[in-house]
């Protein structure tokens, strides 16, 4: 059944297989576990946020927890983020132009009047200097975002509701490559159209003829 | 040693193994003791071969025709008995982390992201563990080693042989072309591995244009016979 070469030769081939795709695989896994993110590499697939990015770039993402010491923790007016709504299966990609901090206890700090509450909607966040709160995990944040090509805010994408919070958010952008994303975009179409013809390209077809060729 | 000199392209003429060689007593070996048949004394017919033909550019190619053909060589029936201990050992890691990696995929696509976390990175670190494993094991324990065999001979006594070959591919040198260096250890012992009859170890080096022409036909007979010779020197317990 396996020919000359046997079952051995077989499962070392089927394996060699197996892990070329393994391999690269969990590479994606660490990656997304040490950015934090689901998703640390995305495409922008929209024109919404030219002249900043266009549609194939690739955007690189990390969602830093707020109680971690990684510097600006948290979201800022400016930043620009990769968010999903529950139930819209499409990340949108676009910049925070209002964000409401919220932490549960008051906690007395220096340049601080105990109170509860900051709201940072003003574009240079600078000013904040040697009051930074330390990062905290009960810290709420409430934000409005809006694409740079857009000519209204994204409320009405927000599916009802009336701010994005933290858990909606995949990640911030902290890095760009310019049309590399194409290559994602032409295989997705690829495989749409790869797809609407089940048994012509078979990953089983494939095995079996490279088995065959040995 | 008396032998019948061999056209280059293989004609149905068979050879015939020397006649001095049943008789003739090794050095390293008790007198009286009949040897084990080497590998040279076994023939194989012109008919059974399929022509091997690779891309005599690419010496990765080449060195795995003629690692295939040594192991095709000295697996013969009445020859040695391959032991898989290594590939098994890679086979085993490696579909481990294939599957602890695919546990993982499975994992994540059904459990979302935030929850899914410890488990991925048990999962991951796992995986690096395995990888890692099979790294050291192919490169410290595994290293140049293409084939292990052993037999089991009744003459007088239950003679055991073991017999390890290594190979690898000397590169290219200025002028020189690339090369195939084999080593061969041999080991025959009686009584369970306690006393040990002989020991030897060979090696030789050849260029790869002696054993592939400029279409890449691989020249199995001339290839054969120089492994053979090798493997007899280490059967009679020389050691070079």
């Amino acid at each position: 059944m396996f020919g000359k070469l046997g079952l051995r030769v077989f499962l070392l081939q089927a394996m060699t297989i197996s892990s070329s795709l393994a391999s690269p695989f969990m590479i994606w896994k660490g990656l997304s576990l040490v950015t934090n993110t689901e998703s640390p590499v995305v495409v922008v697939l929209s024109g919404s946020m030219e002249p900043a990015f266009y549609r194939g770039d690739i955007l690189f993402l990390t969602n830093p927890r707020p109680e971690s010491e990684e510097p600006q923790s948290l979201y800022k007016t400016g930043d620009i983020l990769v968010y999903k709504i529950p139930g819209k299966d499409i990340p949108i990609v676009h910049r925070v132009i209002e964000a409401h901090d919220f932490y549960s206890e008051i906690v007395p700090s220096d340049a601080d009047e105990g109170v509860a509450e900051s709201t940072s909607d003003t574009a240079q966040d600078a000013g904040r200097g040697g009051s930074q709160r330390s990062p905290r995990s009960d810290l709420k944040q409430l934000m409005l975002t809006k694409g740079d090509n857009n000519p209204v805010d994204d409320l009405g994408l927000y599916d009802g509701l009336d701010w994005l919070e933290r858990r909606h958010i995949v990640g911030r952008v902290r890095g760009y490559l310019p049309y590399v994303g194409y290559i994602s975009i032409f295989l997705n179409e690829a495989r749409q159209l790869l797809l609407s013809r089940p048994g012509a390209f078979s990953l089983k077809h494939i095995l079996y003829s490279k088995w065959r060729a040995s | 040693m008396a032998r019948t000199k061999k056209p280059e392209n293989g004609t149905s003429t068979a050879r015939s193994p020397s006649p001095s060689r049943a008789s003739s007593a090794s050095p390293s070996s008790p007198s009286g003791e009949d040897k084990p048949t080497g590998p040279l004394s076994i023939i194989i017919s012109p008919e059974d071969r399929e022509a091997i033909k690779v891309n005599n550019a690419n010496a990765t190619e080449l060195k795995n025709a003629c690692d295939d053909a040594m192991k095709r060589y000295l697996s013969r029936p009445e020859l040695f008995k391959q032991i898989y201990l290594h590939t098994d050992v890679r086979l085993g890691l490696g579909w481990l982390s294939v599957f602890v990696a695919a546990g993982t995929a499975f994992y994540g696509y059904k459990v979302e992201f935030e929850k899914s976390k410890p488990v991925v990175w048990a999962g991951l670190i796992l995986y690096i563990l395995l990888t890692t494993l099979q790294t050291l094991y192919a490169y410290f324990i595994e290293g140049d080693v293409v084939y292990v065999g052993k037999r089991k001979t009744f003459s007088r006594r239950i003679v055991s042989e073991r017999i390890t070959l290594s190979s690898r591919t000397v590169p290219v040198e200025r002028s020189k072309p690339p090369a195939y260096e084999v080593s061969i250890t041999y080991v025959r012992s009686t009584s369970g591995g306690k006393s040990l009859l002989a020991k030897g170890k060979t090696h030789g080096v050849r260029e790869y244009n002696s054993f592939f022409d400029e279409e890449g036909t691989m020249d199995q007979e001339r290839f054969e016979r120089w492994v053979g010779e090798l493997v007899e020197q280490a059967m009679e317990g020389k050691s070079s």
